[in-house]
């Protein structure tokens, strides 16, 4: 056979001793061939390139784990499934299989959570933007709502008012718990006492009962101190809150914002290094309500992780379509997903991995996205092998935000399918044609191209 | 029916502020004739008005004896209210049935004019003190009750102090035959007659009219009743006629009403009702044979006729033998009648497992039984009562990686609880976790901590990791307070949980019985059991939104529309009382549910009065754990009294005594959701299958109870908190 040609390039050679790749970087390479004993070329025979997959084993084994880790350490656990991360109706029916209950943040996410078949009770309803309309809805059908500002508070007065009952509700809180930067966009803040003002206006108001607490402090939190501090605070005015108003919290929860295992861009260390463990925070989280808590009261501990549970069961799918050199020498490689649909390349370096066995040496690469955009880069500087037309990269971890963060943007949004624990593949979305996206186009008569010329 | 009456008078005052001196008077001669008519049925052990009633007019066939007994209870009841007694416990005709039999037995020989009033009167009243004496005596020195024996003592003392009255002889003694009362007399076979007569005699009217009376009174009351009075009477009176060689003289002794008594006693009132308790009342009856005969020997040298000497005696010393051995079927909550305490007792045993010694599991979360009582490693001889619990994952392992750290293994440092309220009495704080594959058997218990629970008994964990205690000595703990961190000290071949119960302080002293409370293997709810070895069990911990919702306060009103097929037919409310005893109860104004909560679980105890809503409440809720888990299922037994009516129900009742199980009600109830439970009542025997939906509301109680097609459905109601 032919050796293909290619332009000669000078490259610096390195040793195989220390150096901040790790260990020879000239022939470490990752493989996979296949995603829960399903193989690569399988999945894209049959669903085509590109193509999300995700692990149902992965999904499973992972919300058990983290389960395990708070249930084991405090009695009273209920995780909340956040919609948002990724709200394709299978992924959210694994998670409430295994028994959580859904987190949403917009009447959209509601009505989603509800068609699927979760109960109004068993719904949390977040965010800083909800209509009347939606906020009645919800309340009639016994969601638990938590209140993000004053006005939301007249809002679900009125609502109370035109149900004849009073209402349960919860606030949600931001604070200072050494975490920059400070979320302090989303409910009332505790360290200026406007929390309790908040509670005073609510107890006053004779027509809403406070039976929670919620804060969220941050994403991709990689100090799980920040939680012990969160729930001290949480702890502290919940009680301040019973005392002097003799509502009962029932609940506290501590949102979510646990890092996946995720190389964020211009972090040094591997992920495994520098991510602490779930048994960290949930140690530091459920000391804090041992420490805090009065002897006998047990409230639950809501927790609304997504990226956590769900990043790494996420692969992408990709293959090269062609490659170049660059005039710095570099090797590039266009591969047929962009930034369109893999929103998260924007903060993460995502782990590359071949589909199967590669002569050659190491060499800097970049990894471009179809896109007729120059910010259409999914790594910028990477050690690849040299690829062949046709080989594909896999692409991990991209299970969260991707699926709802995604645009269709000049090109058809992929298949996503799900390897179950049974062995067999599903399509839990499929691929986009030309009718979904002009479905709901319309083009006035008098632009009839046909109708002009005649 | 007396706190009923009570009650409805309470109402009535609420209602008409301007008739309140009318409806005072009305309710205090309720009141009144209420202890005394049931002066009259405690005699026979029952509590019942209307069975009172009955028996006094009984008595009016020797008008005489009538008033007499009247004279005598109304001395005692008057002189109870001069001493400021308590009415409560005057009014349950507990303390004034002694004094009636005393007013009988000398209605029974002398006619009523002044000088006997008088007489009748001081008699009352001494056997009313002597009553309330020997009473407290009895309950506090011996826990035993006082029967008749005030009775049988004041009675001699007076027909000894008439002998030398000659007065009182001249003016008052009497021929007692009311005419026409021996007209059955000579209708009946002898072994009948006899056995009627017997029963007369118990109200000074040894006849066999009356006693046809006061049969068809405890038939109607209490077919077991029934049935051991004439299991006694007969045991007795044959085997007497055996020894006499007469059995036409044993027939004729009326004294022979002292076996009937023993039997209803012993067979029915003071130990359950059952097979056993009716083969230990024929052996009581058998041996007082002796007693009765002896008696009549010797007392009648006197001229007293020994009344109820041998029941007391022969009861008295049975229950006390059978307290001290521990009998279990020894009634601890007595009824109204015998039917009521084996129904009662039946439901309870199928209703409340486990130990008293009621322990939460030390522990958050899913954790695997590793060893259980009796276990097959370490849990051996005085130290068998103990559990040691490990985590286990998917695949049965207790580590991840290949467990060569103790860090792989998933019980490590994860947090242990206090399974009780106490004080911590001893802390040992100083091994090391031993790496794995090595053991210390030197200090096989490892760190542990030692609670002493209020209850008498300590509790012990073991195996904890040091300096990782949270807890001092001298610290007082709640259930689930933190005290330490799961380790790998003593003898332990892998981190695990050790706990157990224990006499003493000592580390290692005898282990005790015990049971775990409120936890649950995978769906199943356990209010309080012992899971078996190799389930994987989950502690639940009180859930704060249940407990708000079943935290019920004094003087709440719940108003509930009945509704029946869709038609409102009606409408309740419900008022929440305390009991003297400080048990809470739910009151419809026609009966009481009482209820309660226990480590974790909402109980209802029982049921009393005439109310159907009142009982399907009982029904679609006589357990609810309050602790929420998706699915959580649970079973329960309820008394037979709540699910049927009528004769089925009373055959049902009176053959359980033979078999316990036959109607067995099998409840199996599951929570919907946090707020819904759905429930199914069935007992094959009685042919009954229901349907229960119970949704809580989201501050206080229940929203709707459904049971088939019978729903209350609360009203909106603003003497509600919340």
């Amino acid at each position: 056979m032919r050796m293909k040609y290619e332009t000669p390039v000078i490259q610096k050679c390195q040793t195989g001793l220390m150096n901040k790749f790790g260990s020879c970087p000239h022939y470490s390479r990752k493989i996979r061939t296949g995603i829960d004993d399903v193989s690569i070329d399988n999945l894209v025979e049959k669903y085509g390139s590109p193509l999300f997959v995700f692990s149902e084993k992965t999904l499973r084994e992972r919300f058990r784990e983290i389960h395990r880790a708070f249930s084991t350490r405090y009695p009273n656990v209920t995780f909340a499934w956040s919609y948002k991360t990724n709200y394709l109706p299978a992924i959210c029916a694994v998670f409430h299989q295994e028994g959580a209950i859904a987190e949403v943040v917009s009447e959209m996410e509601y009505d989603k959570a509800r068609k699927l078949g979760v109960p109004g009770d068993k719904i949390i309803f977040n965010g800083p933007y909800k209509s009347l309309h939606a906020l009645e809805k919800a309340v009639s059908e016994g969601a638990m709502v938590h209140i993000d500002h004053l006005d939301e508070i007249y809002d679900l007065e009125k609502v109370a008012d035109k149900l004849g009952r009073k209402i349960k509700v919860a606030l949600r809180l931001n604070m200072d718990t050494g975490i920059r930067p400070q979320w302090s966009r989303f409910g009332f803040n505790v360290d200026s006492g406007q929390a309790m003002m908040a509670a005073r206006r609510i107890h006053h108001g004779g027509k809403l009962i406070i039976n929670g607490l919620h804060c969220h402090i941050g994403t991709f939190i990689l100090e799980p101190d920040a939680y012990g501090v969160q729930v001290e605070k949480m702890l502290k005015l919940a009680y301040q809150i019973e005392d002097q108003f003799k509502f009962g919290i029932e609940y506290i929860d501590i949102g979510g914002g646990f890092p996946s295992k995720s190389k964020l861009k211009g972090t040094y260390l591997s992920p495994d290094l520098s991510v602490p463990a779930i048994d960290d925070y949930a140690e530091k989280i459920t000391s804090a309500f041992y420490k805090n808590l009065r002897p006998g009261d047990f409230p639950r501990l809501i927790l609304e992780s997504g990226r956590v549970m769900v990043d790494e069961a996420g692969y992408l799918i990709t293959t090269i379509h062609s490659s170049k050199r660059m005039p710095d020498g570099r090797k590039a490689y266009v591969v047929d997903a962009g930034v369109n649909i893999l929103f998260t390349s924007f903060w993460y370096k995502f782990k590359l991995e071949i589909d199967r066995e590669v002569q050659g040496v190491n060499e800097p690469s970049i990894v471009y996205g179809p896109l007729c955009m120059n910010i259409d880069v999914i790594d910028e500087g990477c050690l690849l092998p040299p690829l062949n037309r046709g080989t594909r990269l896999i692409v991990s971890p991209v299970g969260a935000y991707n699926v709802t963060q995604w645009l269709q943007f000049i090109s058809y949004r992929p298949n996503v399918v799900l390897t179950g624990e049974n062995g067999k593949v599903d399509v839990i979305r499929e691929a986009e044609d030309l009718l979904d996206i002009e479905r709901r186009e319309r083009l006035p008569e008098h632009l009839l191209l046909s109708s002009k010329s005649s | 029916m007396l706190s009923l009456s009570l009650r409805n008078s309470r109402a009535k005052n609420d209602r008409a502020i301007s008739n309140i001196d009318f409806s005072k008077i009305k309710s205090q001669i309720a009141l009144y004739t209420d202890a005394i008519f049931k002066s009259y049925s405690e005699i026979f052990f029952l509590r019942s008005r209307t069975v009172g009633i009955l028996l006094f007019l009984t008595t009016l066939l020797n008008p005489h004896l009538a008033i007499s007994g009247i004279i005598s209870v109304l001395a005692a009841y008057i002189f109870a209210r001069l001493i400021n007694m308590d009415q409560k416990f005057v009014n349950s005709g507990f303390y004034t049935y002694n004094p009636l039999l005393t007013g009988l037995a000398i209605g029974y020989l002398f006619r009523i004019n002044l000088l006997t009033v008088f007489f009748i009167m001081s008699a009352g009243i001494l056997t009313f003190i002597l009553t309330v004496m020997l009473s407290s005596l009895f309950s506090t020195y011996f826990k035993l009750p006082i029967l008749s024996l005030p009775f049988t003592l004041i009675s001699s003392v007076t027909y000894l102090a008439s002998s030398k009255y000659t007065n009182l002889f001249v003016t008052g003694l009497y021929p007692n035959l009311t005419p026409g009362i021996l007209f059955f007399e000579n209708y009946f076979p002898f072994w009948l007659a006899g056995y009627f007569r017997s029963l007369g005699t118990i109200f000074f009217l040894p006849y066999v009219i009356p006693g046809i009376i006061l049969a068809v009174a405890i038939l109607s009351s209490s077919r077991i009743l029934f049935l051991l009075t004439i299991l006694g009477y007969y045991t007795g009176t044959i085997f007497t006629g055996m020894l006499m060689g007469s059995y036409h003289n044993a027939f004729m002794d009326i004294n022979h009403f002292n076996y009937i008594l023993i039997a209803m006693a012993i067979g029915g009132i003071f130990l359950i009702p059952s097979i056993k308790s009716y083969i230990l009342a024929i052996i009581a009856v058998a041996v007082s044979t002796l007693l009765v005969k002896s008696m009549e020997v010797f007392w009648l040298n006197y001229g007293i006729p020994g009344f109820t000497l041998p029941f007391n005696l022969v009861t008295l010393s049975l229950i006390y033998v059978l307290g001290l051995v521990n009998y279990p079927m020894v009634a601890k909550l007595i009824k109204s009648t015998p039917e009521e305490t084996l129904d009662q007792y039946l439901s309870n045993l199928g209703r409340y497992g486990g130990t008293k010694r009621t322990l939460s599991l030390p522990f958050s979360g899913k954790w695997m039984v590793w060893q259980a009582f009796d276990g097959r490693w370490t849990h051996k001889g005085s130290l068998k009562y103990a559990y040691d619990f490990i985590i286990t994952d998917d695949q049965d392992k207790s580590h991840n990686n290949n467990g060569t750290n103790l860090t792989d293994y998933y019980s490590f440092h994860k947090p242990v609880l206090s399974p009780v309220r106490g004080r911590v009495a001893k802390v040992v704080n100083s091994l090391p976790d031993n790496p794995i594959g090595q053991v210390d058997r030197t200090h096989v218990w490892g760190n542990s901590v030692i609670i002493e629970d209020e209850r008498g008994f300590y509790v012990a964990i073991s195996h904890l990791s040091r300096d990782l205690i949270k807890v001092r000595e001298g610290d007082w703990v709640e259930r689930g307070t933190l005290l330490g961190s799961c380790g790998n000290s003593g003898y332990s071949p892998q981190p695990h949980i050790h706990i157990q119960a224990q006499v003493s302080i000592e580390i290692g002293s005898s282990t005790l019985p015990f049971s775990f409370v409120s936890y649950s293997t995978e769906t199943r709810f356990y209010d309080n059991d012992l899971p078996t070895e190799n389930t994987a069990v989950e502690s639940l911990y009180q859930d704060k939104c249940l407990d708000i919702i079943t935290s019920f306060m004094l003087d709440d009103r719940l108003t509930y529309n009945v509704i029946k097929d869709g038609q409102k037919t009606g409408e309740i409310t419900i008022i929440i009382k305390s009991a003297p005893d400080g048990t809470f109860y739910m009151d419809s104004g026609k009966g009481k549910l009482y209820f309660g909560k226990y480590e974790g679980t909402f109980y209802i105890y029982s049921y009393e009065g005439r109310d159907e809503n009142l009982k399907s409440i009982f029904l679609a809720l006589p357990k609810l754990p309050l602790a929420y888990k998706d699915g959580l299922k649970w079973e329960d037994r309820i008394p037979v009294d709540i699910v049927a009516t009528g004769f089925k129900k009373r055959i049902v009742q009176f053959l359980s005594s033979v078999y316990g199980n036959l109607a067995r009600t099998s409840c199996t109830f599951a929570f919907l959701n946090n707020k819904t439970i759905e429930g199914n009542v069935s007992a094959r025997i009685l042919n009954i299958e229901k349907k229960t939906r119970v949704e809580l509301d989201d501050y206080v109680g229940f929203k709707s109870i459904k049971v088939d097609n019978l729903e209350l459905r609360r009203v909106k109601n603003e003497q509600v908190r919340g």
